[in-house]
């Protein structure tokens, strides 16, 4: 941890806590204390000299007031305390000022039980609106850490009658170790997404196997356990933590349970990415980072499974990956505790609040395609640019595409590198190449046509080759690429145009090319396959969402 | 006992080990101040030694310490 030059003021006998921290960090040395207000409001004061950029106040309450209880006056002397701080607020420093723990003998006598916490409300109230007005203002957990201790073993009359030192050593200790953990939070980059588990994660027992034994969660024994981890993990989601599901199930098993299971509190909304599938743990979380667009350094993974774990470990060092406790009971604390260490955030922002949903809105965006009725939308926000290349310097290109392509390939006739550049030569051929690009990147020379001219000036030109790479397949890329041949065809003053399909293996899915850009068939051929015929001034419009372009060195 | 106390004390002191023993006065530990004297005898409640207020505060030597502490 970088080291913070700091100030811990208060009312109370805080030297003991400050010589500890000094050894591990430069700490302003008050003169005595109970002065807090005079070193804050005093700009020549020897705390402005030092100038820290923290200021604790941590401030015993029942010295502030006084030992006066009542309500009227107690409420006066908060307000003047606090009305003289904020006065003295400096934007250079960061102030971290204890909520309210009030504690004396006398109150345990008291007949009137709640006058404890409406005093203590009193404090809260205006420390709150402090906070809320001064964004360099924080609350420091003082009441926490009375409550955990409990206050026998936090407040020490001892010590208090031989030197206003209100708190035991123990408690001092644990004081030291809290502002520790302010200015380590104030310092340290929080991490965003938490990947989680699903079967013996977020549930006990296995999805998909509701048959035999339906999976643990509940409001009773072991699935109670369950669920009081689910209810830490929503907390976290409310604040600003990304959940993701990295889980080897099958998808409607795990989707059943998270949609429908009564006492499931982790909704499908909850989830800003989710994939549940068969693929290696450590591809996911990569495809998870890809589609929240954030760094895997921002990711903690959460998983039962050792094997799991180590993977991550291994295949994505930056991610951390914290231990699993052995039984159910300590699934919540623990990951409480991982909250604390990884996730805390110094204050909360609206924005952390509305994360999931900016996150879960922009993976939707990734996901467009999978809604049809939006899927126009999907590729015009692709914006894929097609641009026809000058082919004559690619031969290496031209012929690699027809040799390799199977899928999207018309005809899958395979050429010499000898072959192809004979062919770029050959006055009776044009050859079309194009390279496709959308706002991710560039996806190369993606497509190829080679047209065919017959001798006789009554034949009609043949798309004797039509090849586009996989990777692009799906965008309606080829209705572009084949309009624009049609297009530059017209103009070379030609009226028809010839397709033909030969089936193979693999080329199915364009079987049923020619015929749905608005070709018809003209012939059938004997061994499988078919040629099909488009007038040029009457073909359809096909729909595309794409810039098609032409190089410069086409232009001549 | 006495050893742990003096442990403790070093440790209050954030002194090394070794430099408070039986014949270590008070007043000739630089360490040793009035803020140190009371968190030392804060740590000794901690392990079950209790000096009553005013005896804690006129102590002057280990030697008394361990004299009132009765170990």
């Amino acid at each position: 941890m970088k080291t913070a030059r700091m100030a811990l003021l208060s009312n109370v006998n805080m030297n003991f806590v400050i010589r500890l921290l000094k050894r591990q960090m430069e700490i302003y040395e008050a003169e005595g204390y109970g002065n807090e207000l005079g070193l804050l409001m005093n700009p020549a004061s020897s705390y402005h000299t030092f100038a820290p950029a923290y200021t604790f106040l941590v401030m015993d309450l029942m010295e502030l007031l006084e030992h006066e209880l009542e309500e009227q006056t107690a409420l006066e002397r908060v307000n003047n305390w606090f009305d003289m701080l904020e006065s003295s607020l400096a934007d250079t420093t960061t102030y971290y000022v204890s909520d309210a723990y009030l504690w004396g003998v006398e109150l345990d006598v008291l007949v009137d039980k709640s006058r404890k916490q409406t005093l203590e409300q009193l404090w809260m109230q205006r420390l709150q609106r402090l906070c809320a007005e001064h964004t360099n203002v924080r609350i420091f957990p003082y009441r926490h850490l009375v409550e955990q201790m409990g206050e026998g073993n936090v407040f020490s009359p001892k010590m208090w009658y031989m030197g206003r030192i209100l708190l035991s050593n123990d408690a001092q200790k644990r004081l030291c170790e809290a502002i520790l953990a302010c200015l380590e939070r104030e310092q340290r980059v929080a991490k965003k997404v938490l990947l989680l588990d699903l079967d013996n994660t977020l549930w006990g027992g296995l999805a998909g196997e509701a048959e035999q034994s339906p999976i643990v969660l509940s409001e009773e024994h072991e699935g109670l356990a369950y669920k009081n981890l689910q209810r830490v993990i929503l907390h976290m989601q409310r604040q600003g933590v990304l959940l993701a599901i990295v889980s080897k199930n099958n998808e409607e098993d795990a989707l059943e349970i998270i949609r429908s299971h009564p006492h499931m509190l982790l909704r499908e909304e909850c989830f800003a990415a989710k994939r549940i599938n068969w693929q290696g743990k450590h591809e996911n979380i990569l495809e998870i980072a890809k589609e929240l667009n954030l760094g895997t350094d921002s990711f903690v993974f959460w998983d039962d499974n050792p094997s799991e774990r180590e993977l991550v470990r291994k295949m994505l060092p930056e991610v951390i990956v914290p231990d699993f406790p052995q039984s159910a009971e300590e699934l919540a604390p623990c990951m409480a505790e991982i909250y604390e260490q990884y996730f805390a955030k110094p204050v909360l922002t609206q924005e952390d609040r509305d994360k999931t949903e900016q996150y879960a809105a922009n993976a939707k965006r990734g996901a467009l395609q999978k809604a049809a009725h939006s899927f126009e939308e999907y590729l015009k926000q692709l914006e894929l640019v097609i641009t026809r290349v000058n082919p004559a310097a690619h031969v290496e290109r031209l012929t690699q595409m027809a040799n390799k392509t199977n899928q999207f390939n018309l005809t899958t006739r395979r050429y010499t590198l000898q072959e192809m550049q004979e062919i770029l030569q050959d006055e009776n051929r044009e050859v079309y190449l194009y390279n496709v690009a959308d706002r991710f990147g560039d996806n190369g020379l993606v497509a190829m046509v080679i047209v065919h001219f017959p001798e006789g000036s009554e034949d009609v030109p043949v798309v004797e080759e039509f090849v586009m790479s996989c990777r692009v397949m799906g965008k309606q890329i080829e209705n572009a690429v084949l309009q624009d041949v049609e297009q530059s065809l017209r103009e070379a003053g030609c009226t028809k145009l010839k397709g033909i399909y030969l089936p193979t293996a693999k080329n199915k899915p364009v079987e049923m090319l020619y015929p749905e850009l608005g070709y018809t068939q003209c012939e059938r051929y004997p061994k499988g396959g078919a040629a099909y015929l488009a007038e040029l001034n009457q073909v359809p419009a096909r729909p595309y969402q794409a810039k098609v372009l032409k190089d410069a060195t086409l232009e001549v | 006992m006495r050893e742990q106390i003096l442990g403790l004390i070093e440790g209050i002191l954030n002194v090394p080990m070794g430099t408070i023993t039986e014949d270590t006065k008070i007043a000739d530990v630089e360490e040793w101040d009035s803020l140190a004297h009371v968190m030392i005898i804060g740590e000794l409640e901690s392990i079950g030694v209790s000096i009553p207020v005013e005896e804690a505060i006129e102590l002057t030597s280990v030697a008394e310490l361990f004299e009132k502490a009765g170990v």
